[in-house]
């Protein structure tokens, strides 16, 4: 008798122990969030821990350097070992032959978040009538050449309209000492936008060339703007006017050297250009910068650029729910708010919750400057987008002489077939 | 106890089965699936023959490229890492001041993780604010900067720069174990029939280090086939893919969900480590005396 009231308490004990454990781990649940640099904003990782004191659900940030970040990700994915949540660039078609969401990512059309989501940002995140992410990024602006205008003003300059004239711009910078462009290449993300940016040009001077390439019935190798677009581009860094270490720099350095007035121009996105001023330490203003388009192919068509990072619940979280709520938060009208006010990069978010966006005077007249645009390559033309790091690798092995203009053109189309073939589409069969 | 016993095989049964049952099988199965065209977007698995291999051995891919940087790699480090280490042992295993201090030293780079070596390296070898070239314009070598980690012709020598300093502590350790082994009566007889320094290196030490050196060259010539780790955190194969090693591709073609094309590299290097490990094994311990 004395043996079963000691088996019982214990059992009683372990039960209790059990129902304890259980209460702690609730409490002390941890969510991940694995997404590449410059993704998550420091404004994010605050809402962050704010979500944590009111929720008790604490969120583990998982930054990857840019250029490892795809690789490491579907590394993850493809093992089944996939953060909770996992960042990936939107885009119709590539969140499935990239990310393939239907079977990495979770349904997220029932979330309440969804009826202030922005259409078209919702429509390159969705599969079908599946809402699978959240675009989490300003989508409202893109990368614009910025330029410092005292540099311009000293040395006589004009903003260039055509490639021409933006070289002209370049030698003479380059004769007076400063170096023309900073382009961080270390990152493996930041060249190739030269290249994919100006995808309302190539419409332009090749009408049709969208449907084409993704119909398969043209190649990127046969189209002679396109390897036009990369000698000029490879042109740029042959003449120096990337500066000697180009190949080291890094995107973080980008508003320290374009503050420091080394550097006459970058490619960033215009809400950065406050940041830029802070980081002169007093020597330049937010009105010393402005912005025109990437001068290519004399492009003056504006970049649209409807995709962005946005935000997938892996299929295999334990953590599904707290997900859904960290997804929630950070897309309440507080939140948005929060983001736009404190972080540079954010001047608008693509939801519908009554939020002030922060863009300036001068943001504002150019964007509404803008007579053509057209969308960014990499956001309409099929299985471009997946091979990023790829592309970059090669843009580089150009600039070091390794490829040529043609090479590059061929590897993408390459790349193109394998990833079209692997995913059946028709169009390559 | 005979020393000439042989035990019966089944003392290595277990070990044998857990070593078939983790690499072997795993090993074979992968050589199969290089015959197929898995990948992470369809489930259907087809037999497609030796395409695959014939991608890899093929002049439009650069895996070429890749295999010579990988054999590139396995030779320099091993040879340097094996030359350093022996200097480095041999001069401490001697009676000198602060020995175990300089072994303490030399050892510790092969504790850090690789990793972390990665950033700090990638940091000290910046051409603009690094600190190797930092230092090199202080004292007024600035010719001797280099972009070296991005100029194509120094990053992988700067990748295997750095590998050596990480591994010579590792394999320096091995030596001087070894050579403490060697007893001290051979140098004893060696000098009484009037062998100088070198002599006794030459005819005491490294006949009597044969074995230990067989361990690390295999050992080195190994990891320098399987390298990914030193130059992902380094270069990440680039600039562009003049540092692209065999695993690099590897792993970018799994992350790409072509697994096939992945396993068909990862086949080939296996078989290619089995070939060159059983050879190296058998030609350097050819002298082993048998008890």
């Amino acid at each position: 008798m004395k043996k079963r009231a000691v088996a019982a308490l214990l059992c009683g004990v372990m039960v209790a122990s059990t129902m304890t454990t259980v209460h702690v781990q609730a409490a002390d649940t941890t969510i991940t969030v694995m997404a590449s640099q410059d993704w998550v904003y420091d404004a994010e990782m605050e809402l962050g821990k704010k979500f944590e004191e009111e929720t008790g659900i604490k969120v583990d940030y998982q930054i990857v350097p840019a250029d490892q970040y795809y690789n490491n990700l579907m590394t993850k994915l493809n093992s089944g070992e996939g953060p909770d949540i996992f960042g990936g660039q939107s885009g119709s078609f590539d969140i499935v032959s990239q990310y393939n969401v239907e079977k990495n990512a979770v349904d997220l059309s029932d979330q309440p978040w969804v009826e202030t989501y922005d259409e078209f940002a919702k429509e390159q995140t969705s599969v079908g009538d599946k809402v699978y992410g959240m675009t989490y990024y300003d989508v409202s602006t893109d990368y614009y050449v910025v330029y410092n205008k005292k540099i311009f003003e000293e040395n006589g300059l004009e903003v260039p309209t055509t490639y021409a004239e933006f070289e002209e711009v370049c030698q003479t910078l380059l004769d007076n000492d400063i170096v023309p462009i900073y382009e961080p290449c270390a990152d493996g993300w930041h060249q190739t936008m030269w290249f994919t940016e100006i995808g309302g040009k190539y419409e332009e001077l090749v009408p049709g060339i969208v449907d084409d390439l993704n119909n398969n019935k043209i190649k990127f190798a046969d189209v002679p703007e396109l390897k036009e677009a990369l000698d000029q581009l490879n042109d740029m860094a042959q003449k120096g006017y990337f500066g000697d270490n180009y190949l080291s720099d890094e995107y973080t350095d980008l508003l320290m050297n374009l503050g420091s007035g080394e550097y006459a121009m970058a490619l960033e996105k215009p809400g950065q250009i406050s940041a830029i001023a802070e980081a002169s330490d007093g020597k330049y203003t937010a009105e010393d910068f402005g912005m025109f388009v990437i001068p290519l192919l004399d492009n003056e068509v504006y970049p649209q650029h409807p995709c962005g990072p946005s935000r997938f619940i892996y299929s295999g979280s334990e953590h599904q729910e707290e997900a859904k709520q960290y997804l929630e938060y950070i897309a309440s009208a507080d939140s948005v708010q929060y983001m736009i006010d404190n972080c540079d990069k954010i001047e608008n978010l693509p939801f519908d919750v009554g939020q002030t966006p922060s863009y300036t005077e001068e943001t504002q007249a150019f964007l509404d400057a803008a007579e053509k645009e057209g969308t960014v390559f990499q956001d309409s033309i099929k299985y471009l987008n997946p091979q990023w790091t790829e592309l970059t690798q090669d843009i580089v092995s150009m600039f070091i002489g390794d490829m040529t203009s043609e090479d590059v053109l061929n590897a993408i189309d390459e790349r193109r077939a394998t990833q079209a073939e692997a995913v059946g589409d028709e169009n390559w069969q | 106890m005979k020393k000439s016993k042989i035990y019966p095989w089944y003392f290595a049964a277990g070990a044998l089965l857990i070593y078939t049952a983790l690499s072997v099988i795993p090993g074979i199965i992968g050589i199969g699936y290089s015959f197929t065209d898995w990948s992470a977007y369809s489930d259907e698995l087809h037999f497609v023959g030796l395409k695959n291999f014939i991608d890899v051995f093929s002049g439009d891919q650069d895996y070429l490229q890749y295999i010579l940087n990988t054999l590139l790699f396995t030779v320099v480090t091993t040879v340097a890492k094996t030359g350093l280490g022996l200097l480095f042992a041999l001069a401490l295993s001697r009676n000198i001041k602060a020995k175990n201090f300089h072994r303490g030293v030399m050892y510790m780079p092969s504790v850090l993780s690789i990793l972390i070596i990665g950033l700090v390296f990638t940091s000290i070898l910046n051409p603009k604010n690094g600190l190797l070239n930092e230092g090199l314009r202080l004292i007024g070598l600035d010719s001797l900067t280099q972009k070296w980690l991005t100029d194509p012709h120094i990053a992988f020598w700067s990748v295997m720069g750095v590998d050596i300093w990480r591994g010579t502590g590792y394999i320096m350790t091995i030596l001087i174990v070894g050579i403490l082994a060697i007893p001290n009566v051979y140098y004893e007889a060696a000098g009484i029939d009037g062998a100088n320094g070198f002599h006794k290196f030459r005819y005491v030490t490294l006949p009597m280090l044969k074995q230990t050196l067989a361990v690390t060259i295999v050992l080195n010539v190994l990891y320098g086939l399987k390298v990914f780790d030193m130059v992902y955190a380094l270069t990440n194969g680039g600039p562009g893919h003049r540092t692209e090693v065999m695993y690099t591709a590897v792993f970018k073609q799994f992350s790409q969900g072509l697994y096939a094309a992945g396993t068909t590299i990862s086949s080939v290097m296996f078989i290619f480590m089995v070939i060159v490990g059983f050879f190296m094994i058998k030609i350097l311990t050819k002298d082993e005396v048998i008890e």
